[in-house]
């Protein structure tokens, strides 16, 4: 269970990314996720059974996600739109244009070959997954990290970070939060491509709930994995991910039939968003404690006055800077 | 160059319009013998540089000390390719950050939301220096800071900026500021310049008489 669970987190691993390029580096909570994800799945599928290659095949999903990242951040920079709603716009249209490529709401691959046939067949399923998984991650992540390192990906940052800043230190911010749509959706996208290939079909309504998924999994990721450095906040990502599928596994295991997953979702998401704000406040709490023992205070008199006070800085709080 | 004016007098909006951050309704606006008028900031930010009111507007929270001045550095090539990393560069940096006498040289590495907001002021008033503009905007670059360290902001910029020889606009609240520093003084007030002076003549100008400008 822990090996499939790894294998399909490694699957999911390029969505989780790209939702962490646009919501952590960008600070924008990205919908476009629900359309590029399907988008992705779709155009490859299409383009496997119209004879492409599968590796020429995802490579025209990711490029199709970027397209789409394009769309929803032209609509955010250049029309001004709230980024919430050029999201939900993007994905509203691809919904459309995802039906159009794939003719019908459900394309079945036949024998086309997928990713994982170019491994030797005597491995298993979960082995063949799990090696491919990891080679397209990897891949994302050695882009993703050559990119923070050169001036581009600093000025990415500093945009999302501090766009006024940026813009006073000659950094063209509406092209950069573009781009970083652009990559974002291109990840989401692939990683709809894989999921595609590894369900053997592509379907219309596969990318409903992706943006939790995405969301939930980034924040998992990041209870387990803390760091700066870049390789590092990837690689919680790709752990966050893997966690979260065996989340689903579990609770599949247990009985909860497929239909309720995205509810199951949704609560997963609201727990890993409350867990870090509780554990803040416990950790302020026993700070003050064993300060107030320090200098010898009864804590009783003073902590209840304390406590209102202790500061607990929120997960999506976008006031920490 | 100093600004002074009440509230909504337009010194602001005189800035902004500058900067780029309003748009123009008429005339036209030249930086260093080029039209900016209709340049967005980012343009216009190869010959002018700002230093905002709020500490936490100029420089980036999330990112490092180094990393901050690494933006500064250049207002150019920022969609570049290469490493933004280089050899020497720590050693550059500690020179640069050694004269603010605050501390700053042992801190590349730390993210900039640690500082207090006097080491984010110098730091922003460094790093809009950093790139040699043709033009300095200060928009009450002293205001959110405590009589102590705005004090101390002042006095390193005058030193930096006499020594860059950079020309200089400096909007203020504080009259004692607008009369001690700069060769120049211009009063707003709706919209309008009420006063301009430079040189000598602005030696001779006392708190009282602009007091009794800003009555009228």
């Amino acid at each position: 269970m822990l090996i499939t669970s790894i294998g399909q987190g490694l699957l999911w691993a390029p969505l989780v990314i790209g939702v962490f390029l646009t919501f952590r580096i960008l600070d924008i909570p990205d919908l476009t996720t629900e359309g590029s994800f399907p988008l992705g799945a779709a155009v490859t599928v299409s383009a496997m059974i119209h004879g492409q290659s599968a590796i020429v095949a995802s490579l025209l999903g990711f490029l199709a996600g970027c397209l789409a990242g394009w769309v929803t951040g032209m609509l955010d920079t250049k029309l001004k739109m709230p980024s919430l709603l050029a999201g939900i716009l993007t994905m509203t249209g691809l919904y459309s244009i995802n039906m159009h490529v794939m003719g019908k709401s459900n394309v079945p691959l036949l024998d086309q070959k997928v990713l994982t046939s170019y491994l030797p067949a005597t491995w298993s399923v979960d082995l063949q997954t799990i090696v491919v998984g990891l080679g397209v991650t990897a891949l994302v992540m050695a882009g993703l990290i050559w990119l923070f390192r050169t001036r581009l990906g600093l000025s990415l940052m500093a945009t999302g970070n501090n766009a006024a800043m940026s813009a006073a230190n000659g950094i063209y911010t509406d092209r950069m939060v573009i781009l970083g749509y652009m990559v974002s959706n291109g990840c989401i996208a692939l990683s709809g491509a894989l999921i595609a290939q590894s369900n053997g079909f592509a379907d219309i309504g596969m990318g409903i709930g992706t943006i939790v998924i995405g969301l939930a999994s980034v924040l998992v990721g990041e209870i387990f994995l803390r760091g700066r450095q870049i390789w590092l906040r990837l690689a919680a990502m790709v752990l966050g991910a893997v966690i979260y599928r065996y989340l689903l596994t579990v609770a599949m295991g247990l009985g909860f039939p497929v239909d309720d997953l995205k509810i199951l979702s949704a609560g997963i998401l609201v727990i890993v968003i409350c867990l870090p704000l509780l554990r803040n406040k416990l950790q302020t709490k026993q700070q003050l404690k064993r300060y107030l023992k320090q200098i010898g205070v009864d804590e009783h008199a003073t902590t209840s006055s304390l406590k209102r006070q202790a500061p607990t800085e929120g997960l999506l709080s976008r006031d920490s800077k | 160059m100093a600004v002074i004016g009440n509230n909504g007098a337009g010194k602001s909006t005189l800035l902004n319009t500058i900067a780029g951050t309003l748009p123009v309704d008429a005339g036209e606006l030249r930086l260093a013998d080029h039209d900016v008028t209709h340049k967005p900031v980012a343009y216009r930010s190869r010959w002018l540089s700002r230093v905002f009111q709020d500490p936490k507007m100029g420089t980036a929270g999330e990112l490092s000390v180094a990393e901050n001045l690494t933006l500064a550095e250049h207002h150019t090539g920022s969609m570049s390719l290469r490493g933004y990393r280089r050899k020497g560069q720590t050693a550059a940096y500690r020179e640069l950050l050694q004269p603010l006498n605050m501390g700053l040289e042992d801190r590349l590495t730390t993210q900039v939301k640690y500082l207090s907001g006097g080491q984010r002021q110098a730091l922003s008033l460094l790093m809009a220096t950093l790139s040699h503009p043709e033009l300095l905007l200060l928009d009450e670059h002293t205001a959110a800071l405590d009589p102590q360290t705005s004090h101390q902001v002042m006095a390193l910029t005058q030193k930096i900026v006499t020594e860059n020889q950079l020309t200089t606009l400096m909007i203020t609240h504080k009259m004692s500021d607008a009369l001690t520093y700069g060769n120049r003084l211009v009063m707003v007030q709706d919209g309008q310049i009420k006063l301009d002076v430079r040189g000598e003549e602005k030696q001779r100008i006392r708190q009282a008489d602009l007091l009794g400008l800003f009555a009228d």
